[in-house]
């Protein structure tokens, strides 16, 4: 009888025993694998590491941007028994207000725990030192080491380069983000953005061992971030110091080209971007806000984005329609009295004596109105289109940066279309003094310019010539791109080149300013109107409000025997061509010479004095 | 009293005793590697177990060299003291973790539920033993067993502590089964028994218990809550693969991801670090010594010494088939230790005292029935 029981019990005890061994098989071979892959993630938490962004480099090879550590404060709670004695402490350290930090902690406060919290970005060698010191007394505390841009011209080019920000949730949505994560630093204007695939590295990953609460227990593995690429301008950053120092002050543009190739050498808008308020990838509101609202607009890449009328620069366009199309031959000449009448208008010459008879040559040089006006009528606005479309005005040059402006040059079937009127032959006489409804960029007549003095081929202007490997080696290179020939014969290019060194070196000329004893330069200079003259009649120029004074432009070129170089200058307000652009453009012009050793570097270096108003246009 | 035989030391349970020792060693070697990360100061817990187990020893000669059949007069003294125990871990008892179980003696921290288990073996034994008159157990005669059960079932289920009361019920459910019933009472019993788990599940259970058996069924619902410790254990022990991941190499329980690994968990990390290979070797050691349990009761001098080695039995075997089934995720997390592998001065030194009185019946099974 109890036999019988204690067998029971036995085969109840091994049949217990073989189903807890046949669980053992199941979990741990039979799906022993799918548990072991969950032990792994359980333990082995990712660290990405930041890889130093490629440097930007100028044509000669000098580092613009490169990266310097970036030390944060950071803060880890769980280290920290005492929290509220130690943010005490280490506000007074950071001279910072209690509440900023605490607030910090705050937004941080859903983030897991392992999570370090940001408390302080960027601090320098002394706070540092200080932190270093009191480390004891502050657990919890540590420093964090992150690369971060390094600007060693300040704001020079910052249009072109542009900035950093911390990668948007839009952006990750985008598919060409799709290997950042939250917290990325991305480019956000500029060459940063549009070449962010070659700057932007490789991110290191750093395999940890960590246990239940997130802890580092372990290194495990550990791959190296792999720098970016370096970006080559085709800048010449001692150009560009040139002109932005020329510029101070004021807002503007200012374009230099390399005639033969449309790579930039400047390329300049002022006021610049503070650049070094986005260097931690984050600017404050404040600042952000003090930029949106400023009048002289520092946000606006003036260079590709302001659109204004040419003016008497525009007049290139019209003398080479004129003469190319037969309208006129140089020795055509006209009658300036000051004025033209012309159905029941007065349309003024900026020279309100007039300049008497005047030649194809003296009309460039000295820029009548009146002479244009009646080579104009002759053209019609179709043909000075033509013209203006072939040199490269009213379209997008096809430089690289983002939100180009391609300006505007009007034709009677542009009238029909978009104002649904008919063209009037009186508004002909202003496009063809750059008034009117014609608008262009610096850049479209910093090109059209190279263009005119290099035989005739528009090139697409470019910034970046080649991107190299960290380790060297030449990944990409950009060959100059030809969009063409312009239309117009060689005829009469070379008049207009001769003309435009007049307006520089003639005795009448209206840019005399701009000329220097070694080298020869050809230019022209340009005043646009911003309001309708009536709106100003009457008032001393003194009185006239900032927002009203008229744009003044100048283009140029040298040597002007066998053209290198073109520069255009705005300045936005300036009044007059030749005595507010023309001294940046010589200023440029200078550098350059010196650099190619043309002209002997002068031992002062006092900037040439604007010289008094001998010539108005 | 003390007569010693010579046929009593020749009879010496080499068998049980080797059983016991490798067990024995395997739980304290797993419990270096589940502890030695430990930054507690005061005694390695692996050194403080040792001690038990030295301690342990003394009580098991203690035991052995006293007839078993003297518990036929102690029992009721032992069952009084259990239960004033009991009552004073109640009422004056250590809080720990929210249960109170603890009585404080300076030196030791006794959890009166863990001897409790085996006084009423002890209990039941004897009862039965005296109440068996060859004609079977009917139901009335059932109700001072289950009384007897059932005060000490109250005041352990109050700390709470369901795991050990549930143990209780199941040990008595054993031995009642393993005496003579009668087929009547058999049948009642059963009908009466699957009647009464509805009720006891809305009624006796609270909410964090009902949570506990819910998670149980379905643990991904809950995976940070009362799920987390059956799934990290399933990892651990599935992770393990055939041969382990190497001696204090376990992830999971080196790096906390295991929950009470000393305690409840001891064999998770020993089927982490261990593999299939090393827990189908402790498992075949532990049930070998269970199954040698059975057989000493079968080869017992009395009737009584067959009840008394079933009930150590049961209750080694409970314990063991309810800690693994758990720690698998087979059975809802319980809190029952596995005897030997589990840290834990108490459980060690009740369930040695247990072995104990299965080496003291082996010893007599040759001697006079008196």
């Amino acid at each position: 009888m109890l036999k019988k029981r204690i067998d029971i019990a036995m085969a109840i005890i091994i049949f217990s025993a073989a189903l807890l061994l046949t669980r053992l098989w199941y979990l741990q071979i039979y799906r022993g694998d799918e548990y072991a892959k969950l032990a792994e993630r359980n333990r082995i938490r990712i660290q990405t590491i930041a890889a130093p962004r490629g440097n930007i480099l100028d044509r000669t090879g000098q580092p613009i941007i490169t990266n310097r550590p970036h030390f944060n404060v950071v803060w880890n709670r769980e280290d920290s028994p005492n929290p509220d004695e130690v943010i005490k402490d280490l506000a007074k350290i950071l001279n910072e207000d209690i509440s900023v930090l605490l607030d910090r902690i705050r937004v941080a406060s859903e983030n897991p725990r392992y999570m370090l919290t940001r408390l302080k970005e960027d601090i320098d060698w002394e706070t540092m030192a200080s932190i270093e010191n009191k480390k004891l007394s502050l657990p919890g505390v540590s420093i964090e080491v992150i690369p971060s841009r390094d600007y060693l011209y300040g704001d020079f080019a910052s249009h072109l380069i542009g900035y950093l920000g911390e990668i948007s949730p839009a952006e990750l949505e985008e598919s060409r983000y799709a290997t950042y994560s939250s917290g990325d630093q991305v480019g956000k204007q500029g060459a940063e953005k549009i070449f962010e695939e070659y700057l932007k590295g490789e991110k290191g990953r750093n395999y940890l061992e960590v246990d239940v609460h997130g802890f580092q227990q372990r290194q495990m593995q550990r791959q190296e971030p792999f720098p970016g690429n370096d970006l080559h301008l085709t800048l010449d950053i001692e150009l560009q110091r040139a002109a932005e120092e020329a510029m101070a002050g004021k807002a503007g543009a200012v374009v230099a080209m390399e005639v033969n190739t449309g790579n930039l050498l400047v390329l300049t808008s002022t006021p610049p971007l503070p650049l070094q308020e986005f260097s931690g990838g984050r600017i404050l509101t404040s600042v952000w806000n003090r930029l949106l609202t400023d009048p002289l607009n520092p946000l606006l890449n003036k260079t590709i984005q302001g659109q204004y009328p040419p003016g008497s620069t525009f007049k290139i366009v019209t003398a080479l329609a004129a003469i190319s199309e037969g309208v006129i031959t140089p020795d055509t000449t006209f009658f300036c009295s000051g004025a033209l009448h012309f159905g029941n208008r007065r349309y003024g010459c900026w020279k309100k004596g007039g300049h008497g008879t005047v030649n194809f040559q003296r009309a460039l040089t000295e820029s009548c109105d009146v002479y244009f006006y009646s080579v104009g009528q002759r053209l019609g606005v179709d043909n000075i289109a033509k013209y203006a479309n072939s040199l490269g005005l009213g379209e997008k040059t096809g430089i690289e940066l983002e939100h180009e402006k391609g300006g505007l040059i009007p034709s009677k079937a542009w009238k029909q279309q978009r104002l649904k009127q008919k063209w009037q032959d009186g508004e002909t006489l202003s496009v063809a003094i750059g008034q009117g409804y014609v608008s262009t960029t610096p850049l479209q007549l910093c090109r059209m310019t190279a263009a005119v003095v290099n035989g005739g081929t528009l090139y697409r202007p470019r910034m970046v010539h080649r991107i190299t490997a960290p380790d060297g080696k030449t990944l990409k290179t950009f060959a100059p791109v030809s969009e063409g020939k312009i239309i117009g014969s060689e005829n009469s290019l070379a008049l207009i080149r001769e003309a435009l060194v007049g307006v520089v070196n003639s005795a009448a000329g209206t840019a005399k300013v701009v000329a220097l004893p070694e080298v020869l330069i050809g230019g022209k200079t340009g005043t646009a109107q911003v309001v309708h003259l009536s709106q100003v009649s009457g008032m001393s120029e003194k009185d006239i409000p900032y927002k009203y004074r008229d744009h003044a432009w100048f283009t140029s070129f040298a040597p002007a025997e066998k053209p290198e170089i073109a520069v255009t200058v705005l300045v936005e307000h300036g009044r007059h061509g030749g005595s507010a652009a023309g001294p940046v453009a010589r200023a440029v012009f200078k550098k350059y010479f010196e650099l190619t050793g043309v002209i002997k570097p002068a031992p002062e270096a006092t900037p040439p004095a604007a010289a008094p108003d001998e010539k108005d246009e | 009293m003390l007569r010693f035989d010579r046929r009593m030391l020749l009879n010496i349970d080499w068998v049980l005793i080797v059983a016991v020792l490798s067990v024995a060693f395997i739980g304290l070697v797993n419990l270096y590697s589940s502890t030695h990360l430990y930054t507690n100061a005061g005694v390695p817990l692996y050194l403080k177990e040792l001690t038990y187990y030295l301690f342990g020893a003394a009580i098991i000669l203690l035991v052995i060299s006293v007839d078993y059949r003297v518990l036929l007069t102690l029992n009721y003294p032992l069952y009084i003291a259990m239960i004033l125990l009991l009552l004073f871990a109640l009422l004056f008892g250590r809080t720990i973790g929210g249960a109170q179980r603890w009585i404080n003696l300076g030196f030791f921290r006794l959890q009166p539920s863990e001897p409790a288990k085996l006084i009423l073996v002890i209990t039941l034994a004897s009862y039965y033993y005296r109440k068996d008159n060859g004609k079977g157990f009917g139901l009335l005669d059932l109700a001072v067993p289950a009384l007897l059960t059932g005060l000490p079932f109250l005041l352990i289920a109050k700390q709470p502590d369901l795991g050990t009361g549930l143990l209780l019920v199941f040990i008595f459910a054993s031995m009642t089964l393993f005496i003579k019933l009668r087929k009547s009472t058999l049948l009642t019993l059963l009908c009466g028994g699957i009647s009464f788990l509805p009720i006891a599940w809305k009624f006796f259970l609270k909410p964090y218990q009902r949570q506990r058996v819910e998670t149980f069924i379905n643990p991904e619902n809950d995976p940070l809550g009362a799920g987390y410790h059956i799934i990290q254990s399933k990892i651990a022990v599935g992770s393990g693969l055939i041969f382990g991941k190497g001696y204090t190499k376990g992830t999971q329980g080196q790096l906390d991801f295991l929950p009470e690994r000393h305690t409840d968990f001891a064999f998770s990390v020993w089927a982490e670090e261990w593999g299939f290979f090393g827990s189908f070797i402790l498992v075949i050691c532990y049930f070998f010594m269970i199954l040698w349990g059975l057989n000493i009761a079968i080869s017992a001098r009395d009737k009584f010494g067959v009840l008394l080695a079933f009930g150590v039995v049961s209750l080694i075997f409970w314990q063991a088939f309810i800690n693994l089934a758990m720690v698998m995720g087979l059975l809802p997390v319980v809190g029952v230790p596995m005897p030997l592998i589990s840290f834990g001065g108490s459980s060690l030194i009740t369930n040695l005292a247990g072995l104990g009185l299965l080496m003291n019946i082996r010893m007599r099974r040759y001697m006079g029935t008196s």
